[in-house]
């Protein structure tokens, strides 16, 4: 039925309903046309010093990749004998761990339920079996040719990097993959060195430094933000002298690599905030906010 | 209606789409009945699909209405394969042997219909295009799928949507001109659905869902409700019609809360056995989180059941305040809103199922959906087809550099093989189709349907 | 009898000749256009072409040979069981329907559909080959339904006349088939 009041300038206001005809041609554009569009409700506003501190996460496990590579380089010259690093290694780790206990007064300790002697019974299975398996692991890649060797390292390293869990809550990330992924890139690397003690040092080192080194790292971010600054920064610091000894060159880029990741990257995250053009409206899919599992449970 | 004024020419329009006869659903159902209205109008409609299965062909449905069933492969969920060039010398042929003057596609889901609008484009017909379904823009293929849609609609003449949300969903998506889009809602036929309050039980109340059991119709907020009322009220029943993923959680709510006598699932629901479920409860219930229209809740309406939904999409549009109850996405809320329909179902201040149907008759009619689709191809017949170059120019500034400049050359290579093929089949040598519909058309109430659609062709001028 | 020239659906120009024998019976002809010099030297120039190609390249006498052998056998597969020169219908009204295709090579092919058989002779349309044509079949009756076809025996198939040619043959044909209708026969049933 048409409304008989069809006139060139309708005194009827619009409507948005669709039950009624209305005087106005299907195709007419109201002012209040897209009225409910609302844009970048749910943007966050970042501050540069925040996202750099937060950088350092990232900053953290490139030098720890440097570090090991560094390392690893030293052995395969000869320079570094394994006893040496084993020694080094240990009473880091003794220090560590001990720092680890203290820093947060306990707390944490009582939050896992783990005691001390069940940690010196992991580590002491987990020496035990790898020394017992060293003789194997030196051998497992050794009829691979040491190009394809580089590679696959350089490979499971940057894969390692990628994986790794930098605090951000995202489909990508997934921890076992990438410790998975350094370990069997020490493995990789441990199998160009002389002999198996030298894997067998190679393998710890590499879990001290991909496995307990970030734990460390979380809690002191955690708890005393300015120690882990200065300590991310010695961190750095002792990476890039050990590359410079190797390649000066090497030790430039990894410096602006750095640089990039720690200054560039927060920068451009601020400025790209700008073009940032979310659309909401009455059209969107409505979220389900509460838990429904409880009326299952 | 009266068969219309003095500036009313007959169209010769193609319906394109994936889906169609005999899969059944909202858009089957749109283009099955908006056909079908307009060829009452006089107009001459036929509809092009992609073949079910061994329905391979030319049919013929009621009252004359040609369907092509074209033999191209489906990929997923009733869309077919497209390489974007396949179709288009049997789309060509079609279009040249029935005169075909305007093309209608339905769907974004569907692919043969985008590659329509682009064929009839480079044929230089005229082109409309209607959109069914709300969609997102924040994930990765949203953003995808909606650069397609732009590329599909920068240069169609003409743009229906189905509620004023869609039509605002529709502009930002496709970045239109507002003024190239129209609203005509949906229709829904009331003498298939009617009110028969003898069929329900008013010793108990009785609420009413059908739908798709799948994640987007918020089934999980059904699941939340059903132990929560069925808690408060001991005489309240629930009947749940449709199918899907989800029917697991609503067995293990009725599992664990002992609520068999109380909750029943009925399983897939064949079109023609809505009504009959529909009519068995007081109140109907809609939890879906995004919709456009909504056919489900003018249907309950129409069979006189106060409706209790979601607050989403376009359904505040659809029925006025009084027939229905909108209620937040959530548990609670939707609670709320439901004991507030029972406390007036039992104070007896509901207006009777047959004062609602005769209400709800009035507000959408499959009649005037086809007189209002009948002024946009009036509209778009008067408007001057965009030649190549013009084409090309709209393609590469609106769709942005990238985008547009590929399409702008699958446009080009488009109207190559277009050239190729008419130079292989020139127009003079396909035979022109006889009309079966349309003001010319060949189709009356005597003639005699032979089995399988094949019709004997009665020759016009002996 | 009169022939007139038409189009096939692929644009090739035949011709349809009828000749009303008797009140009931019609024959139709329809004559496809000949195997053209052209068409034959074309190919025959391609393969040979190809074959010398191939002779450069790998220095063997024996793909000429086989060339030559080819094209040969293939002329004669070709004439003998592809092209059909002329496909024709006899319609006798008491009798039933003969369909016969003549080939190149002088072969021809014979189908006889009694009257009894025979429901109806109608004008259907189809998708074949990337193209929606009109073609005309005989429809057959089925003989434990009185209303249903068992089987559809499409006709002129290699010729492919249009809607023109298709309705005068259509025309002749009903013009039989109504008389059945109007005078039923001792063996016939409608």
């Amino acid at each position: 039925m048409v409304c008989a009041q069809v006139e060139t300038s309708p005194r009827r206001r619009w409507q948005k309903v669709l039950y009624e005809r209305q005087p106005f041609p299907d195709n007419y554009v109201d002012q209040r046309f897209l009225e409910e569009l609302r844009k970048n409700i749910h943007a966050r506003q970042y501050q540069y010093w925040a996202v750099v501190f937060e950088s350092g996460a990232v900053a953290q496990q490139l030098c720890s990749v440097c570090v090991f590579v560094v390392t690893w380089w030293y052995m395969d010259a000869g320079m570094l004998s394994p006893q040496r690093l084993f020694g080094a290694g240990l009473v880091s780790s003794l220090l560590g761990y001990i720092l680890f206990n203290v820093i947060d007064a306990g707390v944490g300790r009582q939050e896992s339920g783990r005691t001390w002697w069940a940690d010196l019974k992991s580590t002491l299975v987990f020496i035990a079996f790898t020394y017992g398996f060293s003789p194997v692991l030196k051998t497992l890649t050794e009829s691979i040719s040491t190009d394809t060797i580089y590679a696959m390292s350089a490979f499971m390293l940057l894969g390692h990097l990628i994986f790794f869990d930098y605090g951000a809550n995202a489909a990508i990330v997934s921890s076992t993959l990438s410790l998975n992924m350094a370990i069997f890139a020490s493995v990789c690397l441990a199998s160009r060195l002389p002999r198996s003690l030298h894997a067998f040092v190679m393998v710890t080192f590499a879990m001290q430094i991909f496995a307990l080194w970030p734990m460390l790292q979380k809690k002191l971010k955690a708890q005393t933000p300015r120690c882990y600054v200065a300590v991310t920064m010695l961190f750095a610091l002792a990476a890039l002298v050990g590359l410079m000894t190797i390649s000066s060159v090497g030790a430039v880029l990894f410096a602006l690599l750095l640089l990039c990741i720690s200054c560039l990257c927060p920068y451009c995250l601020i400025r790209l905030q700008l073009f940032k053009d979310n659309i909401h409206g009455p059209w969107d899919e409505a979220e389900i906010k509460e838990d429904l599992s409880r009326f299952l449970m | 209606m009266a068969a219309g004024g003095p500036a009313r020419r007959a169209h010769n329009v193609c319906m394109v789409s994936d889906f169609f006869y005999p899969n059944m659903g909202g858009v089957e159902s749109h283009i099955y009945q908006l056909s079908q209205c307009l060829i009452e109008r006089g107009h001459k409609v036929l509809v092009v699909t992609h073949a079910y299965g061994t329905r391979k062909g030319i049919r013929y449905l009621t009252n004359g209405l040609k369907v092509y069933y074209l033999p191209l492969k489906v990929m997923y969920n009733q869309s077919t394969a497209t390489t974007l060039f396949h179709s288009l010398p049997l789309l060509r042929y079609i279009f040249v042997r029935e005169r075909v003057t305007i093309v209608h596609a339905h769907s974004s889901f569907s692919a043969m219909a985008h590659d329509a609008l682009f064929h009839a484009k480079t044929m230089g017909l005229r082109t409309v295009f209607t959109d069914h379904s709300l969609f997102g823009f924040a994930d990765v293929s949203s953003v995808l799928t909606n650069k397609l849609l732009t590329v599909s609609l920068c240069d169609t003449n003409h743009i229906i949507c189905v509620s004023y949300t869609s039509k605002e969903n529709t502009v930002l998506r496709a970045a239109l001109d507002p003024q190239i889009v129209s609203v005509i809602p949906n229709a829904v036929d009331p003498t298939d659905f009617t009110p028969d309050p003898s069929r329900r039980d008013d010793s108990i109340t009785t609420i009413v869902v059908v739908s798709r059991l799948v994640y987007r119709k918020g089934i999980d907020l059904l699941s939340g409700i059903i132990p929560e009322l069925c808690q408060k009220y001991p005489d309240l029943h629930f009947l749940v019609g449709g199918e899907g993923p989800k029917r697991i959680v609503l067995e293990e709510v009725r599992e664990r809360y002992q609520l068999h006598d109380r909750v029943r699932l009925l399983g897939a629901l064949e079109h023609q056995d809505v009504r009959n479920v529909l009519v068995q409860g007081h109140i109907f219930l809609n939890t879906s989180l995004t919709e456009a229209f909504c056919m489900a809740i003018v249907e309950a309406a129409s069979c006189g059941l106060q409706v209790v939904s979601t607050r989403v999409g376009g359904i505040p549009e659809v029925l006025p305040e009084n027939l229905i109850l909108l209620c937040e996405p959530s548990v609670k809320s939707l609670c709320d809103g439901l004991e507030k329909a029972i406390a007036q179902l039992r104070s007896g201040t509901l207006p009777s199922p047959e004062t609602v149907h005769n209400k709800v008759k009035t507000f959408y009619t499959w009649r005037n959906v086809a007189e209002r689709t009948e002024k946009v191809y009036e509209r778009v017949a008067d408007e001057v087809v965009l030649s190549m170059d013009e084409r090309l120019n709209r393609l590469i500034s609106h769709c942005g550099p990238v985008t547009g400049y590929i399409f702008a050359l699958f446009a080009v290579l488009n109207f190559l093989f277009l050239v190729f093929l008419r130079w292989m089949t020139p127009d003079s040598i396909i035979d022109v189709a006889i009309d079966a519909t349309g003001p010319k058309g060949a189709w009356t109430k005597q003639y005699f349907l032979g089995k399988k659609g094949r019709v004997k062709e009665e020759i016009l001028n002996s | 009898m009169e022939e007139r020239r038409y189009r096939a659906v692929s644009g090739a120009p035949i011709a349809l000749r009828r000749r009303q024998h008797s009140a009931s019976c019609w024959e139709l002809a329809v004559r496809g256009p000949r195997l053209q010099l052209r068409s034959l030297s074309a190919v025959t120039s391609a393969v040979w072409l190809a074959a010398y190609g191939l002779f450069v390249l790998s220095e063997s006498s024996m793909v000429l040979s086989a060339a030559i052998f080819i094209t040969l056998i293939g002329l004669i597969v070709y004439l003998h069981f592809v092209k059909i020169d002329q496909e024709s219908l006899l319609v006798i009204g008491s009798l039933g329907i003969q369909v016969t295709s003549s080939y190149a090579s002088g072969k021809e092919s014979t189908t006889f559909i009694e009257m009894s058989q025979v429901k109806d002779v109608v004008i259907n349309e189809a998708i074949h080959m990337q193209k929606v044509i009109y073609y005309l079949c005989i429809l057959l009756q089925d003989p434990q339904d009185p209303q249903g076809v068992s089987e559809v025996v499409p006709l002129f198939q290699s010729s492919q006349p249009r809607l023109d040619c298709l309705m005068e043959v259509y025309k002749s044909c009903q013009e039989i088939l109504e008389q059945r209708k109007t005078a039923p026969q001792s063996s016939g049933i409608k």
